[in-house]
């Protein structure tokens, strides 16, 4: 049976971001889900903080009615914020532990929960730099707002 | 004609590794070698840092293990410092270290090999993955996720960070138990019993589809090396190691870390860049010896947790003396995590757990220390010198993988050897040969990681470079 379509804002909400910390703009995506942590648009709202998507990430994303996964993008230009629907994935990636997607934790919650999302979207700054250093490229860090942007306009499309 | 199958990389491991197998004029595997690719300097480039950066830094070593290199580097300090940690810091780690133990397992056992234990060894390689265990087996993808969910939320709570954490530091550790962390531990343990005793009756439902792999997977007379607590019963953390021969005869008892290295060696080979550790007395390579899961349950005369020991009691039953099939390292290691979550709920369940003295202080006392814990794959020494500032000036790194090294090689020639048939490579007799290596589930690089598709070519040539077949995974 289909779960009911919560009215807006009132869904369980779920920010995955990842990122690592060490490498340059790598770690965009842990500072963005920090700042929508502290300001939050919405009640009911999850953040996860995490170096890479997991299997284990799983559970969390199949109690959710809508996520967004937060990463730096190493293919659109620096600092350029872009949001994408993501949708399950067909196929599986054989070797998981290091190489999950979003598309592949929605497909993996609905078969390991049986049930993922009715949305789910990822929010991308591209990246820079990916040298050693804690520290943000200039023009990735000024994306930051843009990206906060756009996780709220998502998280209140539900 | 002589020819050379290589395996790389092999596939649902820690880390990066090679299979190179060698034929004769008969087209039967005659050598074996797995040899580990990286290089990694940890050794090196730590000299010169002051000894109590040692353990933070050398977590880094490892992404699945850290807290074990936490430990035995912790210790390794505190033998420098001369001082001993107090009562509650010491429970505090057992249980951190056990908390790794059991998501590292489950990670091995139902993320890595599962796939080849439920669904086949010769099952299609698109499906042969945790997620075809998932469309299969959901109550089995759910315990194996759960239970790893388990373990990294535990060292979430204590150390603040599942990967790399730092609340282990020389002396103890830098924090108490907050009381509500407690509780929430406590309270997730109901649901991880449940997960390992469907997983534990799950696999010995199946363990007897797998008699051939059993006799022909590192099935071999040898040592085994591990930890025991001071009454011989199981310990990861704060006992003296035991290492007996392949009837159970000890070999060496109450070693500890500061003598470990005038009882083991370590001997190079050219193939691969990891170490050969091997017990002096019988020189390299008959010292060979095995470490992990099968040896601490084979060591050790009990587990002292009621539900482990019962399963530990039905292991013994497998053979008269050591159970030497290192197929059976997968059994283990779910015994393993029963023992972790027994003494996890003992250890959280002393009032004393929330003791605020958790630190003890002091300066260079010493100039040499080593110290011992158990990781997942086995004992782990370290052992380093310091300088009167307190600088290193050398260290030594004995990890779990590189005892099981001599193991492994033999393991996979006596695979290769019963399932390769050189004139015509097939998938599933590949994967029994990888397989052999996932039974020891070595670590030989968890912190360098692979980005993008990993995928595994293997190729048959004759010795003039003539490509005879090759399978692609993709």
């Amino acid at each position: 049976m289909a779960t009911p379509a919560p009215s807006r804002g009132a869904g369980r909400a779920l920010v995955l971001a990842c990122g690592n910390s060490l490498r340059s703009d790598d770690g965009v995506g842990l500072k963005i889900g920090c700042a929508v942590e502290q300001q939050p648009p919405r009640g009911n709202l999850n953040v996860i903080l995490s170096h890479q998507l997991l299997p284990e990430h799983a559970l969390d994303v199949s109690e959710a009615d809508i996520v967004v996964f937060v990463d730096c993008s190493a293919v659109t230009a620096a600092g350029v914020v872009t949001t994408l629907a993501v949708q399950p994935a067909e196929k599986l990636p054989r070797i998981l532990t290091h190489h999950l997607d979003p598309a592949s934790m929605l497909t993996m919650s609905q078969e390991l929960y049986g049930h993922m999302p009715a949305r789910a979207f990822a929010v991308t700054v591209g990246a820079g730099s990916f040298e050693m250093g804690e520290t943000l490229t200039a023009t990735v860090e000024a994306a930051i707002p843009a990206a906060v942007a756009a996780i709220h306009k998502a998280l209140l499309s539900l | 004609m002589p020819q050379t199958i290589t395996i790389d990389p092999v596939t649902r491991l820690e880390g990066h590794g090679r299979i190179t197998l060698k034929t004769n004029e008969q087209g039967e595997v005659s050598e074996a070698y797995f040899t580990v690719t990286q290089v990694r300097g940890f050794e090196k480039f730590c000299e010169g840092r002051p000894f109590y950066e040692m353990p933070s830094m050398m977590a880094r070593i490892c992404g699945i293990c850290p807290v074990s290199h936490l430990i035995a580097s912790a210790k390794a300090c505190e033998a420098i410092m001369a001082v001993q940690i107090p009562p509650t810091a010491a429970k505090l780690r057992r249980a951190l270290n056990l908390a790794q133990s059991i998501q590292s397992h489950a990670l091995s056992f139902f993320y890595l090999a599962s796939p080849d234990l439920l669904l086949g060894m010769d099952a299609a390689p698109a499906d042969r993955n945790i997620f075809g265990v998932a469309k299969a087996f959901p109550e089995l993808g759910r315990a194996g996720v759960g239970l790893r969910r388990f373990g990294q939320h535990m060292i979430e709570l204590l150390g603040r960070k599942r990967i790399h954490p730092g609340w282990i530091v020389p002396g103890g550790v830098n924090e108490p138990l907050d009381p509500v962390k407690r509780e929430e531990i406590l309270a997730l343990l109901p649901e991880a019993y449940t997960n390992i005793k469907m997983a534990l009756a799950a696999y010995k439902n199946i363990a007897g589809k797998f008699e051939d792999e059993i006799a022909n997977f590192a099935n071999f007379p040898g040592a085994f090396l591990g930890m025991v607590g001071e009454d011989g019963g199981l310990e990861f953390t704060d006992g003296k190691l035991r290492l007996i021969d392949a009837t159970g005869n000890i070999l060496h008892d109450k070693l500890d870390a500061e003598h470990f290295d005038d009882v083991i060696g370590e001997a190079v080979e050219p193939f691969s860049y990891m170490k050969f550790p091997y017990y002096k007395a019988l020189g390299y390579p008959n010292g060979a010896y095995r470490v992990g899961p099968l040896a601490r349950l084979n060591i050790a005369t009990h587990a002292g947790t009621p539900l482990a020991d019962i399963e530990l009691k039905k292991f013994k039953q497998l053979a008269n003396g050591p159970v030497l099939g290192s197929f059976h390292f997968h059994h283990a290691r779910l015994i393993d995590i029963l023992y972790g979550l027994e003494t996890i709920e003992q250890l959280l369940g002393d009032p004393s757990i929330l003791d605020t003295h958790v630190r003890a202080t002091a300066g260079v006392n010493r100039l040499e220390g080593a110290g011992i814990a158990e990781a997942p794959r086995g004992t782990l020494m370290h052992h380093y010198k310091v300088n009167e500032e307190g600088k290193m000036t050398w260290a030594n790194l004995v990890i779990a993988t590189g005892q099981n090294n001599n193991a492994m090689n033999r393991g996979v020639l006596q695979a290769a050897q019963r399932y390769v048939k050189a004139d015509k490579l097939q998938d599933g007799m590949l994967n029994r040969v990888e397989a052999v290596i996932r039974t020891f589930d070595p670590c030989l690089s968890c912190s360098t990681h692979a980005f993008g598709q990993m995928p595994l070519s293997i190729e048959l040539q004759s010795p003039d470079g003539k490509l005879l077949d090759s399978v692609h995974r993709r």
